[in-house]
């Protein structure tokens, strides 16, 4: 579980397979997690460069997972995912410090476009955590 | 059981009258005989004393064969029953029926009894003492008078010496009339009055009966009837109210109150309805998003690898297409469903204009719509949100092209400031009557602002009545065509105050005034009578033309038809079939309603439509930069 670029959570299996089906034809390795608390503890944790987490898990929300990773891995991109985008939302996800915001349903070449510049802006966010 | 209350009154006031009546007729009948007596009586005593007088004379001489002979002419007559002459000792010494003569009677015998019913004879009892009435032998019934024949001294004196000096009676002389003609008259009379009772009973019980259908029944059966039809939902039952009494006051208070409680169906339907779509949007969004994102993850991701295969690649594109229309009404679902105020901002309506136009450019060159944009360049900026603002005009645009469809044509944006007036314009966004009761009514519509919900009676009915929110104008929402030049008062739905003024007059016609409160309480007029284009806001006119920032978006397609007008900006309401979600211009004017702005519309079926939107300026910040 050591390769792995991408971490996938959200407790519906049909997103989480789509979402590793496209990522993983562009050649990123994926992991998935059901909920919070399972994705929280997830080995892959520790070697990914984004976490692709939903708003509603059963167990937590999404932007409790925002917070809890920006302590224990700070610098790490992580795009919400959400069927229900409200603007206050959209705000407390990017207090928190979300690269991106992604709103259900998406087509494989939004995720994909998503996915990329989260990937691409990393630098400057690490660069930025790493000051504060 | 059930029995009418038009019967129980009747049979109740029936059984009453007749009891009176019959008592009256006893009452009379019982005088009248009484009265026949007491005349018969008198007459008989008349007879008895004549006979005692003519034959005095012959018994003074006892000259007894006279005597007899009289009697028996005498008791030949009609009506005389008999005439007998009674000794002391009780014994028959004349009559007229020959044959009982020298009969003696008991002292307890009807003859004797007036006298003698004590030990003591009385000697010269009163006339009503000495008759009695009883039944002879035939049958019928008889009345007799006694007559005592007093001593006298001739008696003792004459030649006979037939009675001693001391004996103050000598004997009893006895008439007996007979009853049957009196009985018989009696007996006419009662039959007269009887049948009089009985018919005055019959008439009376009809009277009662047709008045109690009248005042009673009918209003209660209306009552009842339109209670069963309130019970089984139906709340425009009214019942007629004309009566002045008690139950066409209850009527009355009936229709208000099925009135107000329509009223309030209606109010809670359509905030239920808001309610609903709120809860459904949040519902719709979780539990449809999810497997949306399945299909169009893996739809376009098969799409992306499908290049090679044209058949398979245009299938798929139809998947991904419609999966993405389904995300479009969710979207549109959640739009409605949280509509947020806006973030003003001073905004410049012209770039929010090009931006809106740059979103939708593709399309409209797709479907071959020319663009025009007529933008006035030094327009200043309104207080904004400029997202929203977009979202509106884009709103508008894609509606434009619709309505253009696939044969051509043109849309035109413009912008410009304007002066005003507020005659033809001004919202009126509250409206009260003068117990405060809310008359804006979220449930209709007059171009897309609350209407203004009164009560007004025309044609002595009591109807639901729209007046139009903008003040100088008359689109007013009648439940029917109403003729013109008809005086209708108004009252308010829910409290049912008059809102037609005391001293008001309309200064077109002279009819009486209505008004409501405005903002700050200002007296808005309008006149009464139907079709009278009278209304005057006096304090709105005083300050004269407020300063707004117009954009309009106009196009020349198909136009809105008339009776689809109203209900334009209400949620759900669609003539794009399956194409629209019904939300585009309910969210469209939620947006504008919360800028504090106008959105009006004005539409030539085949002609065209446009729609314009007009923000108020006066609360602009100036522009921070001139860049």
């Amino acid at each position: 579980m050591t390769e792995c670029d991408v971490l996938v959570i959200d407790d519906e299996p049909v997103v989480r397979e789509g979402v590793r089906r496209v990522l993983e034809a562009s050649g990123l390795r994926v992991a998935t997690a059901d909920d919070a608390t399972s994705g929280l503890r997830h080995p892959a944790l520790a070697v990914c460069r984004l976490v692709l987490c939903d708003v509603m898990l059963p167990d937590r929300s999404g932007i409790d997972v925002l917070n809890e990773l920006a302590r224990a891995r700070p610098g790490l991109p992580v795009v919400l995912i959400t069927g229900y985008a409200t603007p206050d939302l959209a705000e407390r996800a990017q207090e928190a410090g979300a690269a991106a915001f992604l709103a259900k349903p998406f087509e494989a070449s939004e995720l994909m476009e998503c996915v990329r510049r989260a990937l691409e802006v990393r630098a400057p966010q690490e660069e930025r955590a790493w000051r504060s | 059981m059930h029995t009418r209350i038009g019967v129980q009154i009747v049979a109740a006031v029936g059984l009453v009258t007749a009891l009176g009546i019959a008592l009256l007729a006893t009452v009379t009948l019982r005088t009248h005989r009484r009265e026949m007596i007491a005349q018969l009586t008198r007459s008989a005593d008349l007879l008895s004393e004549t006979v005692k007088r003519s034959t005095e004379d012959y018994m003074l001489e006892n000259r007894r064969e006279y005597i007899r002979r009289q009697i028996e002419t005498i008791g030949r007559q009609e009506r005389i029953e008999r005439v007998r002459v009674f000794n002391k000792q009780g014994r028959i010494v004349f009559s007229s029926d020959p044959t009982e003569v020298g009969q003696a009677l008991d002292k307890r015998a009807e003859s004797c009894f007036a006298c003698h019913a004590q030990d003591r004879p009385l000697e010269q009892p009163p006339v009503q003492d000495r008759a009695r009435i009883f039944t002879n032998g035939s049958g019928h019934r008889v009345l007799g008078i006694v007559n005592p024949i007093q001593n006298q001294p001739a008696c003792a004196s004459a030649v006979c010496h037939a009675h001693a000096p001391d004996e103050r009676v000598l004997g009893v002389l006895d008439v007996t009339m007979s009853l049957a003609d009196v009985d018989q008259q009696i007996a006419a009379s009662r039959n007269r009055i009887i049948a009089l009772a009985g018919g005055c009973i019959a008439v009376a019980g009809l009277l009662l009966w047709a008045l109690s259908r009248r005042l009673v029944s009918r209003p209660v059966e209306a009552l009842a009837a339109g209670t069963r039809r309130v019970a089984a939902g139906d709340l425009t039952t009214t019942i007629p109210a004309g009566a002045r009494n008690e139950l066409g006051e209850l009527a009355r208070a009936f229709n208000a109150m099925t009135a107000r409680l329509a009223e309030d169906q209606r109010q809670l339907t359509q905030a239920d309805k808001l309610a609903s779509v709120g809860r459904l949007a949040a519902g719709v969004a979780h539990e449809i998003n999810n497997p949306l994102t399945g299909v169009l993850t893996y739809a376009s991701f098969l799409l992306d690898r499908a290049q090679e295969n044209a058949e398979l690649h245009a299938d798929l594109e139809v998947i991904v297409r419609e999966t993405k229309r389904c995300r479009e009404i969710v979207r549109g679902l959640l739009d409605f469903a949280r509509q947020t105020p806006p973030r003003r901002q001073p905004t410049d309506l012209n770039t929010v204009a090009r931006r809106a136009v740059a979103v939708v450019m593709n399309q409209l060159q797709l479907a071959h719509v020319g663009l025009t944009l007529d933008l006035t360049t030094d327009l200043p900026p309104v207080q904004a949100d400029p997202n929203q603002m977009q979202q509106v005009l884009v709103n508008l645009l894609l509606n434009a092209a619709d309505a253009i469809g696939e044969r051509g044509g043109t849309i035109r944006v413009a912008s410009r400031q304007a002066q005003l007036a507020a005659r033809g314009h001004e919202p009126i966004r509250r409206a009260a009557c003068p117990k405060g009761c809310d008359l804006l009514d979220p449930g209709t519509r007059v171009g897309g602002l609350y209407a203004i919900r009164i009560l007004r009676e025309y044609r002595g009915r009591e109807w639901g009545y729209c007046l139009d929110p903008v003040y100088g104008r008359f689109n007013h929402v009648a439940p029917e065509p109403w003729e013109e030049g008809v005086i209708a008062p108004a009252a308010c739905p829910r409290c049912r105050t008059t809102l037609v003024e005391p001293e008001g007059t309309c200064e077109r016609c002279q009819a009486p005034t209505l008004a409501v409160l405005g903002p700050n309480d200002e007296p808005i007029q309008w006149c009464t009578r139907t079709g009278c284009h009278f209304t005057r806001w006096a304090a709105r006119e005083q300050r004269g033309p407020a300063p707004v920032v117009e954009i309009s978006v106009e196009d020349n397609g198909r136009g809105i038809a008339r009776e689809h007008l109203p209900k334009l900006f209400e949620p759900f309401f669609t003539t794009k079939g399956v194409r629209g979600t019904g939300l585009g211009l309910a969210i469209t004017w939620g947006i504008v309603e919360g800028h504090g702005g106008t959105i009006e519309v004005d539409s030539e079926p085949d002609a065209g439509t446009r729609f314009t939107i007009r923000l108020p300026l006066e609360d602009a910040e100036p522009v921070r930069s001139a860049a």
